[in-house]
Parts: structure tokens; sequence; C-alpha cells
């Protein structure tokens, strides 16, 4: 096969690891024995292979001591020499040189970012490295577990999802940002939020409130919630994107707040909240770094259409996939020796009936943020 | 309105009676109250119409509808004729045949063969009076059956340019060539001999008889015996299909032992040489067989023989009838078996047909019929058509209507379509010379196994419209169509090619009426892994070649361009068609599987200088060496993985996925053997330059 047309600076990626900053030379140095692992199996006339660790629900344990989701050890080895693994094999080892790369150059960049760093035509075909961005995702999630390196590591990042406000002073890449002076629009957080990028400097908030989504936390904010009761307010845009998460870890277990969530009461709205408090599933390998089992289940719950007095209009009927969602989360580990937890779940599958948070706009604007969570907080009325 | 002939008819002088109840004693036949003719004039216009003067009339019938085809026609014939004298004769045949421009739409043709000759006497009833031969009157195997071509081709050459036939015919090297000038009396179906004062002319076989047919523009090619006809007609010269060029190509793909030598108008010349130098065996002469005769014919043999007994008429008249036999029939049919076979009423004829029917006698020998044999059909349809594989099935003998026929078929799969194989210069002269009126028709109607979606397919390439006339394309424009003749994938909706053949003379026209073609299409090639829409002849890179031969080939008309549809015949080509369908079928899971460890080969290997590339980037390693490592291991993994398991389990090796266990009958050409392709992948342009070493097996 013929020589690739060298792109100038990526046939020079390999580098001294020992002149690369702590945190990268660890990585670099895993992607360096996952390389060698190649060359020495071609060296030995073997045909190279990588054992995976699977990501499927089948391998994933809930570890009760520890409270959250954790990885088996079952792996999938994944051969070059077989028809149907050769093109992720060859996507996997794409990934780790695109992120040797990064590494090497002290730059990051998005996952689309790294899909269109790799994307290339393969020599002498009209086959392309990878088809679409699901492909390469998947390649990364790949490197993770092979690696057992996270994301932020391999110096890729999301998009920016989910805001925060409150009591807090933190310092971002150098730049001091008083999270109690951010207007309306919040401190927007960035997907990496490890100590490198992000130190605290100075807290008076006493909790965390995470809230579902925008215009809830918007509605929080404008009544200036955080500062009334001296707290965080931050938001996921739904299910709550790494940074995120990894953030309320940081600020739980550095700055020992408590956090409660405010979600929906739908099965959505748990399944947000056992992701903060266990880990998810697919992503079972980041759990010990983010998951919050101290986390509590704030409302809305089941029973209060009843308790708040609502207005039938506000309910939203559950569908067939709801309910088929509601049982499967009844019976996660986590949740199925729980009794309040089994016994909140049977009262939605009884209603019959989701709530948003926002319903309970329908009895005030600002019901939600002067009499419900302050009550419930009151009260110590929650899930856990 | 009236009257011919001069007869007036008066009502009154004339009155003829009709019974009528409602209207008396007159009848008024016409409106203007005329009779137009009374059965004594009507007697006086009927009479004897010869068989020449129906044919000239009728000359569709005889394959002569068009200028184009009368041309064909005319070689065919002469060709037939020339082959069958030799055969029969016991010489390898050599045919010569020239066409000759000799004015607008005006041909001469010549077609001399080195055969046994033809005796003085006979030359003018041969060339010069339809239905005389000596093939009617017998069952045996032979191209020529009823003795009407080849002087229908002299009365049509007659007709249409007032030239007559000219015959040489020499019977011995130190004989004398025999000359004659002949024309067909189409009144009275008799010859008309122009030379020699009626006489024709003798050719001493010296220096002054070749001084003297050079003198008189007689031509000649110097051989010791053989006959030469030269006709003059009007008619078209074409290339393409139904061509005359495409008939002698086809009469030498089913006669592998025949040399022919070919001039067409504008001087090229073609030979077409013999594949072996074995003659087929002579076919043997026989009587009818009982199962096949007529109610008719029976009562017209039962008239005219000579026998003295109904047993021994039974016995004498037909084939495979024992004393034994004959006693059965004569008793199921309650006749006597010593009664006079002249003095049969029509209800005992017709219980004697019937008794036959219901008799069971042995079917006819079939030593009668000789096949072109799988190994000659498996080499001619190599030589003719370039392809990947070939199959051949000859079926044993079989009878229908008491007639011995043997069907056998040869199949070729792959390969390059013929149109691809077309030069730069032919093309351009077929287009110069099409009549089609737009590029679309053209197309379809010049080139074999070109549907119209392929035509569509080469037009789109080419981005000309379908509409556009063929002459009126620019230099540029016919480039752009050449090319994208040349580069189209016509595989892909190409449908099978279909030569038809019976008793080696190959039928061109009339496909669809034709009981081979309508049974190709009956057959399911799907189970064979062609794609076939239902009742559609299938697509595919596809050659069929059918041939059936008896003793009586059941044509459909005196042109003999199509069989007619007996159900043993389509039995035995169905039969045929599965036994080649088997085999190609096999073949193309074969490749399948072959095409499949190779993309898995090429997979591997195309993936893995992306994995080089990578893991070079990662860890200091040098990229390429790496690669060279790798490939030595994908060849080593995938060598394991080419050995592929039969049905039973057992190891497949290269040496023995050849013919044998196609159950013989099949050759197998493969452009390039297994291993090559592994060899890092060369670039496409390469790979056409390459020569595709071939490696041909025969079984």
């Amino acid at each position: 096969m013929a020589k690739r047309t060298p792109k100038t600076d990526l046939e020079k990626v390999v580098v001294n690891p020992s002149r690369l900053p702590p945190e990268d030379r660890r990585t670099f140095e895993r992607l360096q024995r996952l390389a060698q692992k190649v060359v020495s199996a071609a060296e030995a006339g073997r045909d190279p292979v990588l054992d995976v660790p699977a990501r499927t629900l089948s391998n994933v344990q809930y570890n009760a001591k520890r409270g959250i989701i954790e990885m088996g050890s079952a792996t999938n080895r994944r051969q070059l020499f077989n028809l149907n693994q050769a093109r992720s094999f060859m996507q996997t080892l794409l990934v780790a040189s695109g992120a040797a790369r990064l590494i090497a150059q002290g730059k990051t960049t998005s996952l689309r970012g790294m899909y269109y760093l790799l994307k290339h035509t393969i020599e002498g075909t009209r086959e392309e490295t990878f088809d679409d961005q699901e492909e390469s995702d998947s390649a990364i999630e790949d490197l993770e577990v092979l690696l057992n390196a996270l994301r932020e590591e391999l110096h890729l990042y999301a998009k920016n999802a989910g805001a925060m406000v409150g009591e807090i002073v933190l310092v971002d890449s150098g730049d001091v940002i008083d999270c109690s002076r951010m207007g309306s629009g919040g401190y927007s957080i960035p997907s990496i939020v490890e100590p490198e990028v992000i130190q605290f400097r100075r807290c008076n908030a006493k909790f965390i409130l995470h809230v579902e989504k925008d215009t809830v936390w918007r509605r929080f904010n404008e009544d200036k919630f955080w500062k009334k009761h001296h707290c965080i307010l931050t938001h996921g845009g739904g299910q709550p994107p790494r940074g995120v998460r990894r953030l309320l870890y940081r600020m739980h277990h550095e700055l020992k707040l408590p956090v409660y969530c405010l979600l929906d009461n739908d099965p959505w709205g748990y399944y947000i909240y056992s992701v903060i408090k266990q880990g998810s599933i697919n992503l079972a390998y980041e759990s010990q770094r983010m998951a919050i089992p101290a986390a509590r289940f704030l409302g809305l719950r089941a029973k209060d259409y009843e308790e708040c007095g609502l207005s039938p209009s506000v309910r939203i009927a559950l569908n067939e996939t709801d309910r088929r969602r509601a049982k499967q989360i009844a019976k996660y580990p986590w949740f199925a020796n729980k009794k309040e937890w089994q016994r909140e779940i049977k009262q939605l599958l009884d209603n019959g009936f989701k709530l948003e948070v926002e319903a309970l706009i329908s009895k005030d604007i600002s019901y939600v943020t002067e009499e419900y969570t302050p009550k419930r907080l009151r009260d110590r009325d929650w899930l856990d | 309105m009236m009257a011919t002939k001069g007869i007036e008819i008066s009502d009154n002088k004339n009155p003829t009676k009709w019974a009528s109840p409602s209207n008396g004693d007159e009848k008024k036949p016409t409106s203007d109250g005329k009779l137009r003719a009374t059965a004594q004039v009507l007697a006086a216009k009927q009479r004897e119409i010869s068989v020449s003067e129906f044919f000239a009339k009728n000359r569709h019938l005889l394959g002569f509808d068009n200028p184009r085809k009368a041309l064909l026609t005319t070689v065919k014939e002469a060709v037939d004729n020339a082959l069958d004298a030799c055969e029969e004769a016991g010489i390898l045949p050599e045919v010569w045949v020239q066409i000759q421009a000799t004015g607008e739409n005006r041909f001469r043709v010549d077609v001399q063969d080195n055969g046994p000759g033809i005796v003085k006497k006979q030359i003018p009833l041969i060339f010069g009076k339809l239905l005389y031969g000596s093939k009617f009157h017998r069952l045996r195997m032979s191209r020529g059956q009823q003795g009407i071509g080849i002087s229908a081709a002299g009365m049509y050459g007659l007709l249409t340019t007032g030239k007559p036939v000219k015959i040489v015919s020499k019977i011995a090297r130190d004989k004398p060539a025999h000359y004659y000038e002949i024309q067909i009396d189409t009144k009275r179906n008799v010859p008309e001999i122009l030379n020699g004062r009626g006489e024709g002319e003798d050719i001493p076989p010296n220096e002054a008889g070749r001084q003297y047919m050079e003198k008189q523009g007689i031509a000649w090619i110097d051989v010791d015996h053989g006959t030469r006809v030269t006709i003059e007609l009007e008619g078209r010269y074409q290339r393409g299909r139904g061509s005359v060029e495409e008939y002698l190509e086809l009469t030498a793909l089913a006669n592998p032992h025949v040399t022919i030598h070919y001039q067409d108008p504008e001087g090229h010349e073609r030979t077409f040489l013999r594949l072996t130098d074995q003659l087929p065996p002579e076919p043997k002469e026989i009587k009818p067989h009982p199962y096949g005769v007529e109610l008719g014919v029976l009562v017209a043999m039962l008239r005219e023989t000579e026998a003295t007994t109904l047993a021994r008429f039974l016995k004498e008249s037909f084939s495979r009838v024992s004393d034994g036999i004959a006693q059965r029939i004569c008793e199921a049919a309650k006749l006597g078996s010593r009664a006079n076979p002249r003095r049969l009423s029509q209800q005992e004829a017709e219980a004697l047909y019937q008794a036959i029917q219901q008799t069971k006698i042995p079917p006819p020998a079939t030593d009668c019929v000789w096949p072109i044999g799988e190994q000659l059909l498996l080499r001619a349809l190599h030589q003719m058509v370039p392809a990947e594989f070939y199959a051949a099935a000859t079926r044993p003998p079989a009878v229908y209507r008491g007639n011995p026929f043997i069907v056998e078929v040869a199949l070729a799969y792959g390969g390059t379509p013929p149109i691809q194989r077309i030069s730069r210069e032919a093309f351009e002269d077929l287009l110069a010379e099409t009549d089609a009126r737009t590029l679309r028709q053209f197309l379809a109607a010049t080139f074999d196994g070109m549907g119209a979606s392929a035509a569509d397919k080469i037009l789109q390439e080419a981005q000309l419209p379908r509409r556009i006339m063929p002459g009126n394309l620019d230099q540029e424009q016919r480039s752009r169509l050449y090319e994208a003749i040349r580069n189209v994938d016509l595989f892909e909706g190409q449908t099978m090619t279909v030569l038809r053949y019976a008793n080696r003379v190959p039928l061109l026209f009339q496909a669809g009426a034709c009981a081979i073609t309508q049974t190709v299409m009956q057959t399911n090639w799907r189970l064979y892994g062609l794609e076939q829409a239902r009742g559609a002849l299938p697509t595919g890179p596809v050659t069929l070649m059918v041939h059936i031969a008896s003793v009586w080939v059941p044509f459909t008309s005196e042109s003999k361009e199509a069989i007619a549809a007996y159900p043993e015949i389509q039995k035995e080509l169905r039969l045929a068609f599965q036994a080649v369908g088997r085999k190609l079928g096999m073949y193309l899971r074969r490749r399948q599987r072959a095409q499949h460890e190779g993309q898995r080969r090429n997979l591997f290997l195309r993936y893995l200088g992306e994995v080089a590339t990578a893991v070079s980037m990662i860890t200091p390693v040098d990229r390429d060496q790496l690669y060279e490592k790798l490939v030595s291991v994908a060849k080593r993994k995938t060598a394991q993985a080419d050995l592929e398991f039969d049905e039973h389990g057992r190891p497949i090796t290269p040496d023995q996925q050849t013919a044998e266990d196609y159950g013989g009958g099949v050759l197998v050409v493969e452009p390039m053997a297994f291993g090559e392709q592994s060899e890092a992948l060369p670039p496409p342009e390469a790979l056409q330059n390459q020569p595709a070493a071939e490696s041909v097996s025969y079984s």
C-alpha cells in the first residue's frame, strides 16, 4: 500500500512522555502501552487483539456498599483479523492516535472535532475511516474504558450544557468567577472541570439545589432563591452532561455540600436522579468519579398532585413507554430494596399521569421557590 | 363492378333458380340484380398452381421477406447444402463465401465447397427445380430437409435481378468441371439452361480449362472436387445481429469440423478455422417410427405399399416393428395379419392407427442422430465467447412423434459482453450503416444481449438524447458514445444471449416463436444464481447455446426459423437447461465464496495501513516495517480461512475445486489465480494493464 501523504505535524506526535504535565503523562503512557501491544503482537506473528471492557448492562454491578454502579470484569475481545471487528479495531487505534496528538500538542477538542480530525478516505478505497460521528464517539468510549481514562484526560470535551449560580467563587483557567454575579444567564459549566482547570476559591453556600432544566432554573435565579437560602443552583439541561456531574461531585466532596435534586415526576426524572446518585450504565467506569450516592430526591413526588392541590389540567397521561420504563427503574438494584421508592413508583403508576416541575406554576408563579422547595427542605421531606 | 373476361350476365337471359320460401321463383343475387359468375366461368379460371409460382408470391415463407434477410437466407441455403454434401461424402468441409456489391442494393453471392461435386445431369434439377432433392424422402439428420432452399434462392435472384444462377461443379481432379447458367421456369417448376445451347458447358480439367474460366469470368477456387454456386440478388448488406457474418460465426461454432472463409462486400476477409479434424459420425437413415405417423400418411402408405400382407407392410414400412409387434397391432385392430394392406377400408385404417398408438413399440433407434458433443461444444464456445465459466450437457436421445432427437446445451458465463469488444472502426461502420431511427433503437437492434435498459444506461453515460438519429452524431458525440459503450457496466440488465441451432444450423429469426426460447423463459434460472423476471429471459452475462439434432426437426414454417413446441422436446430442453444450470449454480456459489474470501483479505489489508499509521504515531516504531509484519500475519490468517469445507465437512483443496466435482462437462477459465489478489492492492490502472494470466481447465 502506498504511503499516506504525511500531515505535517501528524507524523511527529511521538513525544517524550516525561516532558508532559503529570496528569497527561499517565494517559500518554497508557496510550503507548496500547500501541505497543499491537507492535509486539505483529512482531511475534500473532494477530493483535484488544480486550475492551464490556459496556453493557450485563457487565454492570451495583456496589451496595459504595452506593454506585461499577463496571464488571467482562471484556469483549476485539480482533484485527476478524471480519466484523477489523473496522472498529482500526477506529479505536485511530482515536488513540488522535488523543495522543491532542495530548502532545496540549490542545483539546470536542467529540465532533475528533471525528473530523480522524475522518479521511482509506488509501486505495472509497471507504471512510468513520461514516458518522456515532462511530467515532463509540470508539472514544471504547478507548476510555480500555485505558481507564476519562474523556477529559484524553483532551476531549462535550459541548457546554448546564449553568450554575450561587454563593461560590471559583477560578476557571485562571479567570476568577464569582457565581453570585452572573446575571440572569449564570455561569456556563464547561465540560472539563478537572482541578487543573477549575479551582474553588471561596464558598458560602450550605447546599446545592440541582434542577432538571433551564426554565425551572431561571425561575429560581430570578427569585434569587440562592441568595435567600445560601445555596448553589445548577441545572443540567435534562440528563446532566459529564461536566455538570463531575462539578457536582467535586463540590459535594471537596466543599462537603449536600445535593438536592428537583426533577419532574416521571420515569425520566427518576432516571436522572439515578444517574446523578449512582452513575450511568453506559459510563459505569466513571461512576467512582461522578456518582454522588448521598444525593437526595426532593421532588416532584407522585403525592404532590393531591398534597399541593394541583388542578387536573396539569396532568400528563403516562404512555406505554413511561409505564415500562417506570417498572424497569423500580427493579434497579439501588431502588429495589427501598420501600419509599417502591411506594413512589407504584403511586406514579397508580396515578396514571406524570407531573412536570412547571406544573407548580399553576398554583402561583413563585410557588415552587417560595413555598414548595423551602417547605420540603424544612420538613426534610425527600427521598434518598 | 362486374365482369371478368368479357362475360356479361343479364338476369333475364340467365335466370338461376334458388329455392326461396318467401320470395317465389326469382332471386336477385346482388343489389343491381346481376349474377357475378357461373360455376363454368369460375372453372375456366381454376387451374393448377405450380409450387414455384406459389413460393414466388409467398417468398416470406422461405425466408425472403426483406432484402436484408434475403441476402442472409441465400448464403445460408448455399452453405447448408455445401456442408451436407461434404459430410455425406465424408469430406472435411471447407467453404468459401464471398459477397460482392454489384450495384445499389445488388449483391453477388458466391459459395464454394470442397464437396463431392454433382453429376452433370442432376445440376439443373437441384438448382432449378423446387422440391427436388435427396432429403425430403428420407428420415436422416441433415441440415436441409425439403429441397426448397437453394432453388428458391436462385428464383429470388432471378425475380429481383433477372440474373440466372451460375453453377460450377467438379467431381474429380481429372474430370471436367460442369458450368451451368440456370433459371427456373416458375410456371412449370422446371429448370431452363441458358448456356451451351441448353446443354451447359464442360470445362476441361487442364490449363486450357483454367484459362477459359479466367477469360469467361467464371470464378472457381481450384479444388479437386467441389461445387460453386453464384447468385445475384437484390439485398441489403448489414452487420450486427442477423448478419451474414454472425450466421457464419455461429455456424462455425456449432460445426467445429468446418473451415469457413468469408469475404464481405468491403473486401474484409475472415476465416473460421476448424477446431477438429474429426468428422461427425455419419448419421443413419431410418424408416419412420409407427408413433410418428399421422392417419392421413398411414392411409397413403397403405395405398402405395407393395407388401402383400398387413403384417409385412407394418414390418417393412416402419422401424422397430418385429413380427411379434406386427401381430399384436393387427390383433388390437381386429384385423387379419394376412389382410391385403391396399384393400383396407377407411374404418379399418383408423382402427389400425388406433391400434398402433395402443401397442407398446420400442423407441426408434437413436444412432441416427449425433450430437456435437460436450467437449467440442465447450471448446467451440470458449473460442467464440470469452467467458469465465463454461458448462455443457448432452441429453440422451429421446423421441417425439416417433422421431428421435437429441438436445444439447452449452453455457458460457461472465466475460466481456460482445459490444464491449468492438473496435472503434467497426463501431463507426455500424453507426454509418444502420437504418435505425434512434440511437436507442440502434444499440438494441445491433448488439446481442443488449436490453433497452442497457441501451438507456449507455446513452445516459454518454449524455446523449435517446431519440437522436444515429447518422446525426458529430465526431465528439460519437467518441462519447463509444467511450460509454466500453465503460458502462452492462452485466446489470444484460439479458441472456440464446443461440439456437437445429441440426447444426443457427436459427437467427423468430426467437420468440421458438420452443427453445420459450423453454428458456419457463425454466427457473433463479435457482442457479441468475436473476430472472417471471416468464422472461434471465439476466446476466450468460450465453446459452442450444442444439436440437433430429432426423426431422419440427419447424414452425418452411423458412426454418423456429422450432415447434412439442412437449417431449420441451421436456428434454428443460432437463438440459437444468443440467447446465446446476453446474453454473455450483460455480457461482464457489465464486461467491472466493470473492468473499478475497474481500475478507482486502478488508484486512485495507485497515492494516491505517492501523500501522496510527500505532506509529503513538509509539516510536517504523510504520512501514510494522505494516509489512501485519500484512504477513494477515496472509497467514486468511490462508487458513481459505481452507473452506465442502458439504461433507472435508477441506476443499484448490485442485479438487476443478472440473470433476461439477460432474464433468465444464471448463473454468480463471483470469487470475487466487493468491495473486492478496499482494498489496495494486492501483486500479495497473490491474487493467496487467495481462490476465489465463489458466484453463477442461474436464
